[in-house]
């Protein structure tokens, strides 16, 4: 096995061009003929992990439509970014969704937005785009406008369409619960008397084209608003995410006051999602009292948010090259004091609630995913975490001030709903040593890198570790001061699939828990239809509806 | 004229209005786990008996968070339809009232809220934080209270 980076440079090398775009970051450039063969290389002989897979109009620059797949190597603590340019005439590549499943989502991304054909993919079916979506438009290509779509649809009527679609393909539901709300994720269960026997999934609803007015509209230091409004719950480490991205392409040397207080914000964002996700587990088990013990612990969290930032969420903090605000010796002080004082009520709170019988006998040994499984769909973050696999970018890619903290990271190999709870468990109080060990190490100095500018045509990857696992942000700049091309990857869209293997052959009544258990985005909105083999009677119900026995 | 039944959901509307919390699709999760964190606890709006329901048609306010997308349009309006008069409609965000950094040209997008379905009150901020939020019912209260007394 190869081990050490020169080993592996060199076995790059035979593949194509490497080039370093920055620190252990390669792009290696190869023809399509050999995508599949250093892929498979990648993630299964090397132990790596394929991250995400970026489609990217470059016909203005050179000619060609690029994909770049993207793997993390843990163990050598490497990235390596495989591009292969596209023929813009036939639009064919080799799929590499036979090796590994992970990509499936992918490539049908850069599917539906590009119009490159992955051959041998097993299913290239639109994804984010809805199934009547004019053929031939691609909305992410260069030579598509905005203003021009919008007008081009308008004509077309798309949104109305979709609605009469579904409402031939579901059976409108019976009793009085409302189906036709907000579905950032639709599941379809298809039950035999109680037991699950198949799922799938529609989602995507949720769907702003933050790309397209990204690349299109905003200036490089507009986007971090942007990029912190992809998610509200965990925006602010697709804000770091995406300005690592830039300052790794500008190679911008970021202060180190800047980078602890990047880490001091990202660290409470994860206490307060973690609290958030046992909050919604807890309710979706029925146990309410849990749901509003946590929430009124994560409001301590919240209010040391607002005091440190301004803003309860989204915080606004960063811009290419550092921090906007300071923090000083007083707040250092009273967020201590919080800190103190949320560890000990937690550990009072959570030690009790995980030792309870009604929420273990509900946890344990449901939703199980087996680290194979984890393997072949690439999940990340506690969901990865709790099928055995040691992945966190703190500690194999150190961003920000991380490399120069304490701290371990949880691994449990049950792989059920339960060690999912203890990880996220374990990675609070971690979370909350971290704190304490920035807030009284912080160094004094500047807060943004002097000098900002941007070059054009860099590549620049930039990597966290959000509350729900890695999250990957490819940039490429681009001239007058704008992002050519943007691809944020928040980890759900790499955990979600996994859920379709896990309620395979469980009871209908853990659905909630265990969709909930990789922690996307809120579920208690999310919607399942639930479909009965025998009668093939369709239902559509929210998740809550399903928690309290409906 | 108000009957004696009238009178009594009028009151029962004033002090416990029910309201339907409606993410309409083009938003960041950020406003509903503000409107969710109104219901926790610290601020605890179920002492003033506001609730949330589980269907619109036993809501008497519709919260909207987030602006609207093609996905979410038709139902939206299918909704606020559902709501039985008389209704209040709070918009919450910036999204849901201006579209924010996302525009309202953009492509999976159809508008702000108030193209669609008639808003009586906004609750500005990204996000507003959940006492702007409770501020924001008890303003729509009024409205109905008003509304109520007019018919």
């Amino acid at each position: 096995m190869l081990t050490s980076i020169t080993e592996i440079l060199n076995l790059l090398k035979k593949y194509g061009k490497v080039e370093k775009i920055h620190k252990d970051t390669y792009v290696v450039e190869i023809s399509p003929g050999k995508v599949r063969e250093l892929c498979e290389i990648l993630h299964w002989k090397l132990n790596g992990h394929f991250s995400v897979t970026v489609g990217s109009d470059e016909r203005p620059v050179n000619g060609y439509f690029g994909v770049y797949h993207v793997f993390l190597l843990d163990k050598q603590k490497l990235s390596v970014i495989v591009h292969v340019k596209v023929n813009p005439v036939t639009l064919k590549i080799p799929s590499i969704t036979p090796i590994i499943p992970g990509a499936n989502w992918h490539e049908r991304e850069a599917h539906d937005f590009f119009g490159i054909f992955f051959e041998e993919h097993p299913n290239l079916e639109r994804l984010i785009l809805p199934y009547d979506w004019p053929e031939g438009i691609h909305p992410l290509r260069k030579d598509v406008n905005v203003r021009e779509l919008r007008y081009k649809l308008l004509k077309k009527e798309t949104g109305l369409v979709v609605e009469k679609k579904a409402e031939e393909e579901y059976i409108v539901p019976i009793g009085p619960y409302h189906p036709a709300l907000h579905e950032p994720e639709y599941f379809e269960l298809y039950v035999e008397g109680e037991k699950i026997v198949d799922a799938r999934y529609k989602g995507f609803h949720v769907h702003r084209g933050i790309e397209k007015v990204a690349e299109e509209r905003l200036t490089i230091n507009q986007v971090p608003f942007i990029a912190e409004r992809i998610c509200g719950i965990c925006g602010y480490t697709h804000n770091v995410a995406y300005c690592q991205a830039v300052e790794n392409a500008a190679r911008i040397d970021v202060p180190l006051r800047a980078k602890y207080i990047r880490s001091i914000l990202l660290e409470i964002e994860r206490v307060h999602s973690h609290l958030l996700w046992f909050g919604v587990l807890f309710h979706l088990l029925g146990f309410d009292t849990g749901f509003m013990m946590t929430w009124l612990v994560r409001e301590k969290i919240m209010d040391l948010a607002e005091i440190l930032t301004g803003n309860r969420k989204n915080y606004g903090m960063n811009l290419v090259g550092g921090v906007r605000r300071d923090i000083n010796e007083e707040k250092i002080k009273l967020s201590l004091e919080t800190l103190d004082y949320v560890e000990y009520k937690l550990r009072k709170i959570l030690d009790k609630m995980l030792k309870l019988k009604e929420i273990t006998s509900r946890t344990k040994e449901i939703g199980l995913l087996s680290r194979e499984e984890a393997r072949k769909l690439s999940v990340v973050g506690p969901v990865a975490r709790a099928s055995g696999i040691s992945t966190d970018v703190r500690r194999y890619h150190p961003y920000a001030a991380y490399s120069e903290l304490e701290f371990k990271v949880p691994v449990y190999d049950a792989g059920d709903v339960y060690s999912r709870a203890l990880v996220r468990y374990d990675e609070i109080f971690e979370s909350i040593s971290m704190l304490k060990q920035l807030l009284k190490n912080i160094p004094k100095g500047d807060l943004t890198a002097e000098n900002v500018k941007v070059p054009e045509y860099r590549k620049g990857l930039g990597l966290t570790e959000a509350p729900r696992g890695e999250n990957v942000h490819l940039v490429i700049t681009g001239r007058e001061n704008k992002v050519y091309r943007w691809r944020p990857r928040a980890p759900s869209y790499n955990n979600v699939p996994s859920t379709l293997v896990m309620l395979k052959g469980e009871k209908l009544a853990d659905a909630p828990a265990i969709i909930a258990s990789i922690d996307p985005c809120f579920s208690c909105t999310d919607h399942v239809v639930v479909i009965d083999v025998r009668t093939n009677v369709k239902q559509v119900l929210r998740l809550k509806e399903i928690a309290r026995g409906k | 004229m108000c009957g004696l039944l009238c009178k009594l959901a009028a009151w029962a509307r004033k002090k416990s209005p029910w309201i339907f919390h409606l993410p309409a699709g083009g938003l960041c999760n950020g406003c509903d786990i503000e409107i969710v964190a109104a219901l926790t606890p610290r601020y605890d709006v179920e002492r003033f008996g506001i609730l949330l329901a589980p269907s619109p048609k036993h809501a008497d306010i519709l919260v909207v968070a987030g602006q609207v997308t093609k996905h979410t349009k038709e139902r939206l309006l299918r909704v606020y339809q559902q709501v039985p008069e008389p209704k209040a409609v709070v918009a919450v965000g910036s999204c849901a009232i201006s579209g924010n950094v996302f525009g309202t040209e953009n492509y999976p997008l159809a508008g702000t809220v108030d193209q669609f379905i008639p808003v009586d009150v906004y609750v500005p901020g990204c996000p507003p934080k959940p006492e702007a939020i409770i501020l924001g019912i008890v303003e729509a209260i009024k409205k109905l209270e008003g509304e109520t007394r007019k018919s």
